[in-house]
């Protein structure tokens, strides 16, 4: 943990900020600065599994991170170019439902762990679900809801990809206030998540697993 | 053994933490007695005379712990009528239930741009700003005020009806939002955390401002609803929906003072107050208790949706009543065994000594099993007999 870290885990916008800006004027490499930040996310993720931080202050160490990454991206572009992809996950809430919370904190946090991602937003139809499989090519398709009437849909988008040949080239998650008491095998997904933090841990495995590549080649 | 209360009678007892002859059952079935009549959305909203149809048929499953609460006066913000509050956010109604419509949605944007700017020049700053795109300015003048002042009539008379007709009383005469809830919507939940770290003082300032304003308004409502005369339109049903997962020590400074305001104002106007909880307040029981400091007995209720009810019980029992907790997915896709065995496990852990209600977690989905519903009352039956 250094100064960065430090400025993340506890909240502290100006300070991450602050210490990012000196850093750079210093020279440190960016890559190390990055690998930092996401040091002080994770020390995040670790107090929030512990019951030490909540949901809401899990949001605001997502906007920390961004806030640093914004001043750090730049110059790793720079001097790297573009970084090579973990893996690519695509998400949305299923359609009836526009609830987004859980889903923008999934995508911070895959974000910053290098995952490239698809965002298809609210309310998404299960042929747009498809068709983004098909062009995006995601290892891992991360599906929200928390209205217990889009349950549902979770289901239908499977079957929707199944229909379309794509179910067995993708791994399936979903999340939600409602889903957590369901088994993922009623849902027709690969897993059910508890909260934001172990349905990334879930994705990440899956994709590391694959080497980066379609998680469920 | 028979019942030797009357359904209200039962309700008061709890509220007052005080043992009824059974613990109350209400859940809040709002949506699934409307899908139940077979009513659209919209009629279910719109129409009072087609909901008091389905909620006198709904009698013949729910008894009477009907709800007819949430379609009383203030849900018909759900249109964007009224209040200017409710006016300015962008809610979507759809005129079917799932899968082919959606329940009424409220879609998130920063309405507000400027706090200072609403408190100095009021409501209709949002009500022409861009972002709100429900053309809802294009209303007309004669909508508004009928939606504003005379609808709440409307259905005031309609369940006045209900409650001479089947002597059930109607629970709730009117309906207010924590303003930060509120805030959450004219915001966006990213904005309004960003707000709370980078701004708080102004964050309660304008919740505070907006406080005031909610109070008035759930006062009026249940007046003209008949509080005072129609037995539950005293009770205000002051809803905390939102942000979710708010660490202590922001919850300490924004929330429960603004809150406890709110009960005390409405108390000292004769009100009780149904503090509807969503999300885990198990961390907060504690600063919840205080809601009642200085109140005379009795009127307060704390209807929790996912806190630990064994642990609210430990911390607020005897002080204030409280309720809630059977989860929705449990309402929709358990069996009547599970409901009936989860109910009387609530009652066991909650109900010793009085001030437990049994009720859904939220409110009873509209795509419940009714047979569900059905194993929840007859559990409220079985187990709660004191």
């Amino acid at each position: 943990m250094g100064k960065v870290s430090d400025g993340i885990a506890a909240l502290d916008a100006a300070a991450a900020c602050a210490a990012v800006r000196a850093d750079l004027e210093r020279g440190r490499d960016p890559m190390e600065l990055i690998d930092e930040a996401r040091v002080g996310l994770q020390e995040v993720g670790e107090r929030f599994d512990a019951g030490e931080y909540f949901l809401i202050e899990l949001i605001r160490a997502s906007q920390v991170f961004q806030e640093t990454a914004d001043l750090i991206n730049p110059k790793l572009t720079e001097l790297y170019g573009r970084g090579e992809s973990r893996g690519k996950v695509l998400i949305g809430t299923v359609a009836g439902d526009i609830h987004d919370l859980g889903k923008s904190i999934v995508k911070v946090l895959l974000d910053c762990r290098g995952v490239e991602i698809m965002d298809l937003g609210v309310d998404v139809a299960p042929p747009a679900f498809v068709a983004a499989v098909r062009d995006f090519g995601p290892g891992v398709v991360g599906m929200s809801a928390l209205l217990t009437a889009a349950i549902p849909q979770f289901r239908t988008t499977v079957e929707a990809l199944e229909a379309a040949g794509l179910r067995d080239t993708v791994k399936i998650i979903v999340g939600g206030g409602t889903v957590i008491d369901l088994d993922a095998a009623m849902l027709k997904a690969d897993h059910v998540a508890s909260d934001a933090n172990a349905g990334v841990d879930v994705m990440l495995a899956w994709l590391d697993e694959a080497g980066g590549a379609s998680a469920a080649n | 053994m028979s019942d030797t209360m009357t359904h209200y009678e039962r309700m008061r007892a709890a509220w007052n933490c005080e043992v009824p002859d059974r613990v109350p059952y209400m859940p809040m079935t709002v949506y699934f007695v409307a899908r139940q009549g077979g009513l659209t959305i919209k009629e279910f909203i719109t129409e009072p005379e087609k909901f008091l149809k389905a909620a006198l048929d709904g009698l013949d499953f729910i008894g009477d712990a009907q709800h007819p609460a949430l379609n009383t006066a203030d849900h018909m913000w759900m249109l964007g009528h009224a209040g200017w509050d409710m006016t300015t956010l962008d809610w979507r109604i759809w005129d079917e239930f799932p899968p082919h419509g959606n329940l009424p949605s409220i879609y998130e944007k920063v309405l507000i741009q400027d706090y200072d700017d609403v408190m100095e020049r009021g409501f209709s700053t949002i009500l022409f700003s861009t972002a709100l795109e429900n053309n809802i300015h294009e209303r007309s003048i004669d909508d508004f005020l009928y939606y504003q002042f005379e609808h709440t009539k409307v259905w005031s008379s309609v369940w006045r009806r209900f409650y001479d007709e089947t002597g059930i009383p109607i629970l709730i005469g009117g309906r207010a939002e924590h303003p930060l809830d509120l805030l959450q919507s004219y915001r966006g939940i990213s904005q309004l955390v960003t707000d709370m770290y980078t701004m708080p003082d102004k964050v309660l300032e304008f919740s505070y401002w907006l406080a005031d304003y909610e109070v008035m308004q759930a006062s009026r409502e249940a007046v003209t609803m008949g509080a005072g005369e129609l037995p539950g339109a005293e009770n205000i049903f002051f809803y905390n929906g939102a942000p979710p997962g708010m660490p202590p020590d922001l919850y300490a400074k924004l929330y429960i003072p603004v809150a406890k305001k709110m009960i005390d104002a409405w108390v000292a106007r004769g009100f009780n107050v149904w503090c509807h909880f969503d999300n885990d307040q198990t961390p907060h029981l504690e600063g919840l208790a205080g809601f009642v400091d200085g109140l005379p007995k009795g009127r307060v209720l704390l209807d929790l949706e996912k806190t630990d009810m064994k642990k609210a019980k430990e911390v607020l029992g005897g002080k204030i009543a409280i309720c809630g907790n059977v989860p929705s997915t449990l309402m929709v896709y358990g069996t009547p065994e599970e409901v009936d065995a989860y109910c009387k496990k609530l009652i066991e852990d909650c109900a010793a000594g009085g001030g437990y209600i049994l009720g859904a977690e939220c409110e009873t989905p509209w795509d419940s099993k009714r047979e569900n519903v059905v194993a929840m009352k007859q559990a409220a039956e079985k187990y709660g007999r004191y």
